[in-house]
């Protein structure tokens, strides 16, 4: 019941939790079949109402980290233990009454990224897409690998959409993860590509 | 059966109307993405033999995952067809208007009334609702409620999108007088 009260301070409506096996791409199935899932949160922007001067950091203390555990915990269950998560993004749409700066708020902080972090056991950075929409607008949320940013086989995406949210004066936060790279990776990494510069390839630039 | 992929979306309402949802209300979605079994064959007469073919079998890959998904017994169901811009709506309703389809649904979920379904035709990313009511008892006014739907890339055009959906209770506060009390 805890936990359901810090979900209720936090203004939780809604969760949605998205997932997608891959079988078979191409006609062909993947040489290691990757699972994604995005956890969408439904909460209320603690921001509606006030001015761009106002002071977010109180609020982001109090609800950015019951949100990064609470999708953390349901992208885990969702695809099998912290180890299978290779890859992780994360994502804000705001309603229409905010700002912006308020989905930032609750992802761009240690308050939400570091925590998000940590319960995934990764080290990168966190990718990232936010966008102010009306209810049911789809975002493609990017991923890239956990500890390895540069990873070009994790470079990959998912769609996140809450039908009806988020309302004007809410917001949809977004965690994502993929156990594992695209279908069938075949674009070579930094290790393998050769030096391009406009001067190595002034032919085709001609 | 050429399955693509499979999608399983699951709602918890925590809350609804201002009011708190305790327990959580939870609605689970199953969707295989699969290759319409007719597609480049023109129109084909007899839908038969393609719907023993397949019919089955996704019942019986939709229909425990739909459960697990939802992690709780099942109260409410439905299922959908969703058809690529190739082919025909009859292909899809071939797929799940069939016991063949259904009844791996309802024995799992000890359910006895028929499916309801929406079966339509679209684009990848079509936007889709599931309508779901009781499982043993259609009439059961508070049960009736949908759950919507999308694949950002899928149908394609030779595909067929069908999914199975299961609710663990009716509406978040649900408060309609039953169906008895105007007859």
């Amino acid at each position: 019941m805890q936990e359901i009260d810090l979900e209720l301070q936090i203004g939780l409506r809604k969760l949605v939790v998205y997932r997608e096996t891959v079988v078979t791409e191409a006609g062909a199935q993947p040489a290691r079949p990757a699972r994604q899932a995005s956890v969408a949160a439904v909460v209320r922007n603690p921001w509606v109402g006030t001015g761009p001067t106002h002071d977010l950091s109180a609020d982001v203390a109090r609800i950015a980290p019951v949100l990064a555990r609470l999708v953390t915990d349901h992208l885990i269950e969702a695809l099998g233990g912290v180890d299978a998560v290779e890859a992780f993004g994360k994502a804000a749409i705001v309603g229409s009454a905010g700002e912006i700066e308020h989905g930032g708020a609750l992802i761009h902080t240690p308050y939400f990224g570091n925590l998000m972090r940590e319960f995934l056991d990764g080290e990168s950075i966190i990718c990232f897409a936010d966008t102010r929409a009306e209810a049911g607008e789809p975002l493609v949320v990017p991923l890239w690998h956990k500890s390895q940013a540069a990873t070009r086989s994790h470079y990959q995406t998912v769609t996140a959409r809450v039908s009806d949210a988020p309302r004007a004066d809410e917001v949809v936060i977004v965690g994502a993860a993929s156990t594992g790279p695209r279908p069938h990776p075949r674009i070579g990494d930094r290790t393998t590509d050769p030096a391009v510069t406009s001067k190595s390839l002034e032919s085709v630039l001609s | 059966m050429k399955v693509r992929k499979i999608v399983t979306v699951v709602e918890e309402i925590r809350s609804e109307g201002g009011r708190e949802v305790y327990p959580p209300a939870r609605v689970a979605v199953v969707a295989a993405v699969i290759e319409n079994p007719w597609a480049g064959q023109g129109f084909v007469d007899d839908l038969g033999p393609g719907i023993n073919a397949t019919a089955s079998d996704l019942g019986a890959l939709l229909a425990p995952q739909v459960l697990d998904a939802l992690d709780a017994p099942a109260e409410a169901y439905g299922k959908a067809a969703i058809v690529g811009l190739d082919g025909e709506i009859e292909h899809g309703s071939g797929l799940i208007h069939t016991l063949q389809f259904g009844d791996h649904f309802r024995k799992a979920a000890n359910a006895t009334t028929l499916l309801p379904a929406v079966e339509k035709r679209g684009p990848a990313g079509v936007l889709f609702d599931i309508p779901l009511k009781h499982i043993t008892d259609a009439t059961i006014r508070s049960h009736h409620q949908t759950v919507e739907v999308r694949i950002a890339d899928a149908p394609h055009p030779d595909e067929i999108v069908v999914a199975l959906a299961a609710a663990a209770q009716g509406r978040p506060q649900q408060r309609l007088a039953p169906l008895s009390t105007e007859q």
